[in-house]
């Protein structure tokens, strides 16, 4: 697989007017509406390093590239892509950048927007184009990187991007507090935690079933990442043990807590005002219903509801999307709610499009004419 | 709608009868409102004096719905116009061949200040350092911070998807905007983003951002706003080869260390600026300086500035000063702030370029920007974000000197084409605007060019919002037909008695670049 053989996949199907379905290794196909396609483009094969000069701190890659593959060539240089999205890690690059899909580290490091540098797509004309550039600063013409990011391979497919490196830290520790004892402790417990000036990699709010899931016993419990020399992780875990008592865990942890969601059949993440999230967080991980995980970043201001094909039913399925509702309408607006997962049949009575405006629609007919790309995948 | 001042009402005339110039003068008032050539003097160029274009007509919105009623009128109308912040641009983005500007500059109220969830909401006419001085009594900071800050506005920085020197650890002006509200050419006013979270669908936000004023207007903006940090620490290392410090740069950034600022100023620029009023005690007889500027939580901090200076030493750095309190902080970045404005000495004019490069290459490109100096007997000044391969060669000299406006031009072209044979960016900052438009075939193909003109025509189908920036015509395939809208001149002010008011409308100092390719 190569950008020509994507180029003709794309005229075939714009030919045929046969519309397709885009995917990488296709762990995450379960993500998103249902798209009307017949056939699939996969870019599996289509992966692998283009240019990587370690002092340069930029990478270069095949959209197929999976997320483990540059964890492993990025850390024989001591550097590391610091996004990890929910999910399985044998994801690939392309699919997590069109899916502007984050995790725990997007505390320290932002979304996939930011690390973003630059990309090559074919739009749905068959056409190669490429938005910004392999350097870490550019303003260079009208973003398109920016709008390929998050645009579920409707607007092109992604065959190649540049992504921004950090280098791995000296020192990298995780420690978890068990957010034990009455509504009130565990929200002060919260609060002290979030609004200290420690800076973290990673912070996370797991409910009950979510901390049970990964073995953390049977509270909620937070879990938070340091990194940085020995000195900035040091302070921050001395800072961290006059408001609770950390204990240590393996890093091993993060892994598992994104793989909760390899499995998953519903995903709904709630983003919202900061002060929102945080006044809600204890009553929200404490309120747990069975084998529905739910986990928050209160800095972020994110709130994740997950449930696992496996495990649940429609009840349980019915019982998330109505909390999800009631933090939306208890936060008068000031959130947003956006559904990641759902299982297929619902997903039109619930989430029936999020690119209706007039701007979204005049963007789709100028990259993708004829609807052939990822066609329903974010609704009409 | 805002009632139009008793003063300007337009008389007894009817809105077909009257010219725009006098429409929107019943909108914004009379004082709003200029049109004289001798008036508009000042709004022909902007921070690169190189390009002078002569506007039509300004006119200055007080009000947000002042602003959306000037957009639909012209829209109305079919009149193409160019937003136009403080003026302080670096690319000739905010010039208005002939045509109408709509000056941003009275829309400056800060709305919103949100301390808890760190967000200010503003009005586009807002000055950067204004609004840094508003939210830092709450220990909160706005990181983008480019030199201009003192007078540049955020809805200039938003079209310019402006940067800065600590840029290099916080981020661009698109790492920082949250939401913004937008009157589209057509008068249409939209939410991009999300003011209350993250947001699905296509991100329209990241779009505008850095469009340089061909998608329409902001009419407020959400903002992030970051901690200050616990501890700051500035360096000042100083070295006798401008070699040693850029090999320093490069293992600086190879090593891991994200400081929060990392600057290089070379001799000539050092020596330019300690001539002047912005002296900041930079060692005059330094073939190169770094500033280095380290923050965050005080141990971390500590132990990474022991590295730095480790670093510099090893590479050959002179000596490694670091500022004992901030009255020193400041007076260092002030000399690095200035150094544009310390330039204004030597020479009546001054070119910069905005190229970014691979940071492994410094050593090499500077090497050879020296030498590219030489053959064409110019003065190139390097004033620059070095952690983030950001290059500024200045090049002091005067228009009025053909011959030495030949060499000039000559100079940066070579220069440019070096940057992008290093597989870089024809701008980091500054954006692309006219003086850039010429290399934008160099790094971009037809067919990325033609998704951007398509991106553009989503927002601007009449392609009426600063016209003729960005993208060269040409490379838009749909635009090619469309024969250029001709301007109703007549109706948009009556003649004045000193239209031909020498200078006013030529172009005297018209020095545009040649696009390599055209050599």
């Amino acid at each position: 697989m190569s950008t020509e053989a994507v180029v003709s996949a794309v005229k075939d199907s714009g030919a045929t007017r046969t519309p397709l379905r885009i995917a990488g290794r296709s762990t995450w196909l379960d993500a998103g509406r249902p798209v009307r396609a017949v056939k699939t483009l996969s870019l599996r094969d289509d992966s692998g390093v283009v240019g990587y000069v370690p002092g340069d701190l930029t990478l270069t890659v095949r959209a197929g590239t999976p997320l483990s593959e540059i964890e492993r060539v990025t850390n024989e240089h001591n550097q590391w892509l610091p996004l990890d999205p929910y999910g399985s890690s044998d994801g690939t690059i392309g699919a997590t950048i069109a899916t502007a899909s984050a995790g725990p580290l997007s505390t320290g490091f932002g979304l996939p927007r930011d690390l973003l540098l630059g990309l090559e797509f074919v739009n749905g004309r068959g056409e190669v184009v490429r938005g910004g550039g392999k350097v870490v600063k550019n303003v260079a013409g009208f973003d398109l990187s920016r709008l390929m990011t998050g645009s579920w391979g409707t607007l092109g497919v992604i065959t190649e991007v540049t992504l921004r490196l950090y280098a791995l830290p000296a020192t990298d520790r995780t420690f978890s507090i068990t957010l034990a004892g009455d509504k009130h402790e565990v929200a002060a417990l919260i609060h002290a935690i979030t609004l200290s000036p420690l800076s973290p990699y990673a912070l996370q709010l797991l409910s009950r079933s979510a901390a049970q899931a990964l073995g953390l016993g049977n509270n909620p419990v937070c879990v938070i990442r340091f990194g940085g020399n020995e000195a900035v992780v040091n302070a921050q875990l001395i800072a961290l043990s006059h408001i609770s008592r950390p204990e240590e865990q393996e890093s091993s942890l993060w892994g598992r807590l994104r793989n909760l969601e390899a499995s998953a059949h519903t995903t709904i993440r709630i983003s919202g005002l900061p002060t929102k999230v945080l006044a809600a967080a204890a009553t929200i991980i404490r309120d747990d219903i069975h084998l529905v995980y739910t986990y928050m970043d209160p800095r972020r201001g994110t709130l994740r509801i997950v449930l696992r094909a496996d495990e649940t039913d429609g009840v349980q399925t019915t019982g998330a999307i109505g909390s999800a509702g009631d933090f939306h309408t208890t936060g008068n607006g000031y959130s947003e709610v956006i559904f990641e997962k759902l299982p297929a049949e619902i997903w039109e009575g619930i989430s029936p499009s999020v690119v209706s405006d007039s701007l979204s629609q005049g963007v789709k007919r100028a990259f993708d004419p004829d609807n052939i790309l990822n066609p329903g995948i974010l609704g009409e | 709608m805002t009632q139009p001042s008793p003063a300007s009402r337009p008389a007894q005339l009817s809105p077909a009868q009257s010219t725009v110039a006098e429409r929107l003068a019943g909108i914004v008032g009379e004082r709003h409102v200029l049109s004289r050539p001798s008036e508009l003097l000042v709004y022909n160029s902007d921070g690169l004096p190189g390009y002078r274009r002569q506007p039509r007509l300004a006119v200055f919105p007080g009000t947000r719905e002042e602003t959306i009623a000037v957009v639909r009128l012209l829209a109305d109308e079919g009149l193409p116009f160019v937003p136009r912040g403080a003026g302080t641009g670096l690319s000739g983005g905010a010039l208005a061949d002939d045509i109408v500007v709509i000056g941003i500059h009275r829309l400056k109220k800060i709305i919103s200040l949100d301390v808890d969830n760190r967000r200010a909401t503003v009005e586009p006419g807002v000055v950067n350092l204004r609004l840094n001085k508003h939210v830092a009594p709450y220990g909160l900071l706005y990181a983008p911070d480019p030199s201009s800050e003192a007078a540049c506005t955020i809805g200039g920085n938003v079209a310019e998807n402006a940067g800065g020197p600590h840029c290099l650890k916080y981020g661009v002006t698109l790492n920082h905007v949250l939401a913004l509200t937008v009157v589209l050419p057509s008068g249409e006013v939209v939410e991009l983003g999300s003011k209350v979270g993250e947001r699905d669908g296509y991100d329209l936000r990241g779009a505008f951002i850095g469009s340089e004023g061909c998608f329409g207007l902001a009419l407020d903006i959400t903002v992030k706003l970051t901690p200050k940090p616990q501890t700051v620490r500035t360096l000042l290392a100083d070295f006798m080869s401008v070699d040693a410090a850029a090999h320093v740069t490069s293992s600086i950034i190879a090593s891991g260390i994200v400081p929060a600022a990392l600057e290089f100023m070379d001799g000539a620029t050092i020596r330019v600026v300690e001539d002047s009023i912005y002296a900041a005690g930079y060692p005059r007889d330094a073939q190169a300086i770094l500033l280095i500027e380290l923050d965050g939580l005080e141990a971390g901090v500590s132990a990474d500035l022991e590295a730095v200076r480790r670093i510099c030493i090893d590479g050959g750095a002179r000596n490694v000063k670091v500022a004992r309190d901030d009255a020193e902080r400041m007076k260092l970045w002030q000399g690095r702030k200035k150094a544009f404005g310390a330039m204004g000495r030597m020479a009546p004019h001054l070119i910069v370029q905005d190229a970014v490069i691979p940071r492994t290459r410094l050593p090499e490109i500077l090497a050879t920007i020296r030498k590219i100096g030489e053959k064409y007997g110019v003065m190139v000044c390097n004033v620059f974000h070095a952690g983030d391969g950001n290059l500024h060669p200045n090049i002091p000299y005067s228009a009025d000197d053909p011959e030495e406006a030949e060499r000039v031009h000559k100079a940066m072209i070579e220069i440019m084409q070096a940057c992008i044979d290093a597989g870089g960016s024809i701008t980091g900052e500054h954006g692309v605007g006219l003086d850039k438009m010429g290399y934008m075939e160099a790094i971009f193909s037809e067919s990325s060019l033609n998704a951007m003109c398509e991106l553009r025509g989503v927002f601007d189908p009449e392609r009426r919002s600063n016209p003729g920036k960005v993208v060269p015509l040409h490379a838009c395939k749909e635009w090619n037909s469309v024969a250029r809208s001709r301007l109703r001149m007549s109706t948009i002010a009556p003649a004045h008695a000193d239209d031909d008011l020498p200078g006013a409308t030529a172009r005297p100092l018209e020095t545009e670049p040649t696009h390599p390719s055209a050599e």
